[in-house]
C-alpha cells in the first residue's frame, strides 16, 4: 500500500506536493532551472516538451538533468 | 581458431625514448612499398604548434601528400596519435587514439577519435606517432612490441576474415600469457569492399576475459587501411602507472585525476547514468524534443522509440565494469553477451556485441523505420565484424529507403529486394552485401554522394530531389540528429571541417530548447567557442563525454553553464600537471585553434575548404516535402506568420514549403557570414593571412597555399 505523505523529493530534498502538480508547474516554484530541459521522474525521463502534461504522483523521487550536451 | 602464418620481413630493434612530460618527441613511420621503418624526431616547433594527437597526425599527413593526392594513392597516409595526456590511467576519458588519413569519402583529411588501449601501448612504446604509407603487395601486420623494443613487419596468411576474430586471433598470438598487454588495431571484408570501413581498436576486458572494441568509425580510414593491405597494427606494452608519462608534477596529476574521477562517480548515476546506460538515455530525450531521425531525418519522433532506448538496453547490457580506458570512471562502453545473430555468417551461434550507442540506434534504428533492439543489435555487430562504420551504414540505408518509396529505384535495381522503411532483413542483407562487394549492397557502400550520381546517371532518378533528402555534406554521411530546428546545428555540421559529424559542435539544445543564442553573432560566437575546445580532446588524446555530458552541481550558477567552467580548470590543471607547460583555459582554446585552422587549410590545400563546400541538403534546413511540413504544420505556418509577417491565408502547401525554404536557406548563408568572420576567414571561408599569423602556422608552404587561393 503507498503512503499518502504530500511530499515528494527533488534533487534529494523533499519538496511539498499538491494535487494536479506538473513538472511544469514544480518548475515554476525553484529557483534557477532555466536550464532544464529534461527531468528524470521515478527514474523515467521525462522532456520538457511533456512537462506541461505530466503529473506527478505523490511520493515521487525526482532529478532535475544538467544541460544536455549531446555526443 | 586455426593456425595463422606469419613470416616476417622486417624487424628492428630500438632504444626506446624516455618520455618526458607526456611526449616521447619521437614518431613512428611504417613505409610499406619498401617496408621500411624509421623514427624520426619531433621538433620542438612542432610540438609547441600543434600540441600531439590530431595536430601531429595532420602535421605529418600535410607534408606526406600533395593537394593531387587521392585516397588511394601510395602517398596516402595514415597516422594514429594519443597526446600528451594519453594514457592517464584514472583519468576519466584518458586513453584515446586520434586517427587521419584523406578520406575516400570526402577527399579531404578525415578525423576520428576512438577508445582502446592502442594509443598509449604506441606511445609508452615510445612514439608520439605512429605514420603508415605506402601500399603492401601482400596483406601486412605491423607489430610495435614495447616491451621487447622491435619494430615488426610481418607478411601474413590464413588470418580470420573478420575483424572481430581478427583482433582475438593476434591478441592471443602476441603475448598468449598476458593478453591485456596487447591492443589491436584491424579494418575488416567490408572496409575492403566500401568507402565507409571503420577500424576496431581492442583492449582486453580483464573482467570477462574476452577481447573489447570501439571504433574509427567516420571517412572510411579502415578503407584506407584495408587498400594498404594491411590487416593489422598491434601494439604491446606492459604496466602502465600515472608514472608512465613521467609527469612535470606527479602530486598536481593524482590531485587532478582524483577529483574528476570522483565527481563522476558520485554525479553519473544522478545525471545520465552512463555508467549503466551508456548513450541510450539520448534516444528518448530525442524523440522528445522532434530531433531523433525517423524515416531518412523526414520525421523527429515516433511512438515507438520507447522499445529502442535507455528502458531496454539497461535491461540488455552486461552487467560490469565497462571502461575503454583504465579506470575511467564513465565507463560508457558497454555490451551485450550471448546475442545470437538471425542472419549471416555467425546465425545461430553466441557472440557478444560491443554496443550500440545511441547513434547507431538512430542511425540503423530509427531513421530505417527499424524500432527492434534485436535487429539494431545485429546490424552493430554485423558492421562491427566486417568494419564499417555504422553512421555511414545508416544514414546512407536511410537515403535508398527514401528512394525506394519514392520510385527512384526499384526491385529492378536492388535485385529483387523490398527497400521500404522498417524492412529489417534487407537492411541486414544489404550490409552483408556490402561486406561481399556484391549486389546493390556495393552500390550502397560506395556512399550517398556516388548513389546520388549512380542513380540519376544510371537509373534516371530526379537528382534534384536526391540532393535534397540525401543527407551527406562534404560527402560525409550526417551523424544522427534532425537540426531543421536550429540554425546553430545546421552550421554545426555544415561548417565542420570533416563533414557532418557532431563532435565539433553540439548545440542544438542551447539552441533550439533554451533560445540561448538568439542572434546570429551569438550562434557565430558558438560555432566558434564549441569546436574550437572540443578540437583540444583531439589534441591530448582524451574522450569529451566527461567534460560536459556529466558536470558539476552548482554548473547551473555560472554565467556560461554550457562552458563548464570547473572542467575548463580541471582540463588546465590536467595539461599543465603533465606537460608543465602552465596552461589556463583560455590557453587551451589558442592550442585548438592553431591546429583548426591548419585543418582548414589542409582542406583548401586538397581542392575543398571553401564556402560552396559548406553546404548541407535542404532536409537539414527544413520541411523538403508536403508531407514533411504538414507533420510540423503548426510550428512552420506559425514561423511564416509570426517571424516573416507574411499572410498565408491563401497559400497552398507546396507554396508554403518553397517560401519558407527561401527563407532559411537565405538564413543559413548569414550564418555562414557570421561564423566566417568570428573566426578570421575571409567570406569565401578561407582563414586570412592575419589569422595563420596570429596564431603561429604560417608556415612557408602553408602561406603558399593561401596565396594560390587569391588569400595574401
Amino acid at each position: 500500500m503507498v503512503s499518502h505523505n504530500l511530499l515528494i523529493e527533488v534533487d534529494e530534498k523533499q519538496v511539498q506536493w499538491s494535487e494536479n502538480m506538473t513538472i511544469a508547474s514544480l518548475l515554476k516554484t525553484l529557483d534557477n532551472v532555466d536550464s532544464c530541459a529534461v527531468v528524470r521522474l521515478n527514474g523515467r525521463l521525462v522532456s520538457s516538451p511533456k512537462f506541461t502534461e505530466t503529473l506527478i504522483p505523490d511520493n515521487s523521487k525526482i532529478q532535475l538533468l544538467p544541460l544536455v550536451a549531446g555526443g | 581458431m586455426g593456425q595463422i602464418n606469419l613470416k616476417e620481413i622486417k624487424s628492428i630493434s630500438y632504444k626506446k625514448a624516455t618520455i618526458k612530460k607526456g611526449y616521447t618527441d619521437q614518431s613512428l613511420h611504417v613505409n610499406l612499398d619498401a617496408s621500411e621503418i624509421t623514427i624520426d624526431p619531433i621538433e620542438e616547433k612542432i610540438k609547441n604548434t600543434f600540441i600531439g594527437g590530431k595536430g601531429y597526425d595532420l602535421w605529418l599527413m600535410w607534408n606526406a601528400v600533395t593537394g593531387d593526392t587521392r585516397w588511394n594513392d601510395p602517398e596516402n597516409t595514415i597516422c594514429i596519435s594519443s597526446g600528451p595526456l594519453g594514457g592517464t590511467p584514472g583519468y576519466p576519458g584518458g586513453g584515446k587514439s586520434i586517427v587521419t588519413s584523406i578520406s575516400p569519402l570526402t577527399g579531404a583529411p578525415i578525423d576520428s577519435n576512438v577508445g582502446g588501449y592502442f594509443g598509449p601501448y604506441k606511445k609508452f612504446s615510445g612514439f608520439d606517432v605512429i605514420q603508415v604509407d605506402g601500399k603492401a603487395k601482400k596483406d601486412t601486420v605491423i607489430f610495435i612490441d614495447g616491451i621487447e623494443n622491435k619494430i615488426k613487419i610481418f607478411e601474413a596468411k590464413d588470418l580470420p576474415i573478420d575483424s572481430y576474430e581478427l583482433s582475438e586471433t593476434l591478441t592471443h598470438h602476441f603475448d598468449k600469457d598476458k593478453p591485456v598487454n596487447v591492443s589491436v588495431v584491424t579494418a575488416g571484408p567490408g572496409a575492403e569492399h566500401t568507402f565507409f570501413g571503420c577500424l576496431n581498436f581492442s583492449w582486453w576486458d580483464a573482467g570477462r576475459k574476452r577481447v573489447r572494441y570501439k571504433q574509427a568509425g567516420r571517412g572510411g580510414i579502415g578503407t584506407v587501411f584495408a587498400d594498404k593491405k594491411v590487416k593489422a597494427i598491434v601494439a604491446r606494452f606492459g604496466a602502465i602507472s600515472m608514472k608512465s608519462n613521467n609527469p612535470a608534477d606527479l602530486d598536481a596529476l593524482k590531485r587532478v585525476t582524483k577529483t574528476h574521477a570522483k565527481e563522476i562517480k558520485e554525479l553519473d548515476p544522478k545525471q545520465n547514468r552512463m555508467s549503466l546506460v551508456g548513450t541510450t538515455h539520448l534516444v528518448p530525450i530525442m524523440n522528445d524534443h522532434d530531433c531523433l531521425p525517423v524515416h531518412n531525418f523526414k520525421f523527429g519522433t515516433h511512438p515507438e522509440s520507447k522499445v529502442i532506448g535507455e528502458e531496454v538496453f539497461e535491461h540488455i547490457f552486461d552487467k560490469g565494469f565497462d571502461g575503454c580506458w583504465r579506470g575511467c570512471t564513465v565507463a560508457c562502453a558497454h555490451g551485450v553477451k550471448d546475442f545470437s545473430p538471425f542472419t549471416g555468417p555467425y546465425r545461430g551461434r553466441k557472440v557478444f556485441v560491443d554496443g550500440p550507442e545511441y547513434e547507431t540506434i538512430a542511425g540503423c534504428g530509427s531513421s530505417l523505420g527499424i524500432f527492434d533492439a534485436h535487429t539494431i543489435l545485429e546490424i552493430n555487430f554485423y558492421c562491427d565484424a566486417y568494419g564499417l562504420d555504422t553512421i555511414s551504414v545508416g544514414t546512407s540505408i536511410a537515403f535508398v529507403m527514401e528512394c525506394f518509396e519514392n520510385n527512384l529505384i526499384t526491385t529492378d535495381h536492388t535485385n529483387g529486394m523490398d527497400l521500404s522503411f522498417g524492412s529489417r532483413f534487407n537492411a541486414l542483407e544489404i550490409i552483408h552485401q556490402m561486406a561481399k562487394g556484391e549486389g546493390f549492397g556495393a552500390i550502397v557502400g560506395k556512399g550517398i554522394r556516388n548513389m546520388k550520381k549512380i542513380f540519376a546517371n544510371d537509373f534516371g532518378a530526379d537528382m534534384a530531389f536526391m540532393q535534397d533528402i540525401g543527407m551527406e555534406s562534404k560527402g560525409l554521411e550526417f551523424s544522427e540528429y534532425i537540426t531543421k530546428e536550429s540554425l546553430a546545428q545546421q552550421g554545426g555540421y555544415g561548417l565542420a571541417l570533416k563533414g557532418p559529424q557532431h563532435d565539433e559542435a553540439w548545440l542544438i539544445f542551447l539552441d533550439m530548447v533554451h533560445n540561448f543564442m538568439p542572434t546570429f553573432e551569438d550562434k557565430a560566437e558558438a560555432l566558434h567557442w564549441f569546436p574550437m575546445f572540443r578540437t583540444w580532446f583531439g589534441l591530448c588524446g582524451l574522450c569529451k563525454l566527461p567534460w560536459n555530458d556529466i558536470v558539476p552541481e552548482d554548473n547551473k550558477n555560472t554565467p556560461e553553464p554550457a562552458k563548464v567552467a570547473k572542467h575548463l580548470g580541471w582540463y588546465a590543471d590536467f595539461f599543465s600537471a603533465v606537460t608543465g607547460r602552465k596552461s589556463s583555459p583560455d590557453d587551451l582554446l589558442a592550442m585548438s585553434e592553431a591546429v583548426y585552422n591548419f585543418q582548414r587549410i589542409f582542406n583548401l590545400k586538397m581542392g575543398y575548404g571553401t564556402r560552396e563546400h559548406d553546404t548541407v541538403p535542404y532536409r537539414a534546413v527544413g520541411p523538403v516535402t508536403v508531407e514533411e511540413y504538414e507533420s510540423r504544420q503548426k510550428r512552420y505556418d506559425d514561423q511564416l506568420k509570426e517571424k516573416y509577417k507574411l499572410d498565408i491565408t491563401r497559400m497552398t502547401s507546396k507554396e508554403k514549403v518553397a517560401i519558407l525554404r527561401q527563407k532559411r536557406e537565405a538564413q543559413y548563408e548569414q550564418l555562414k557570414d557570421a561564423v566566417y568572420e568570428r573566426r578570421g576567414w575571409t567570406q569565401n571561408g578561407i582563414p586570412t593571412v592575419a589569422t595563420v599569423k596570429h596564431l603561429g602556422i604560417d608556415f612557408p608552404e602553408v602561406m603558399e597555399v593561401l596565396k594560390k587561393n587569391g588569400v595574401a
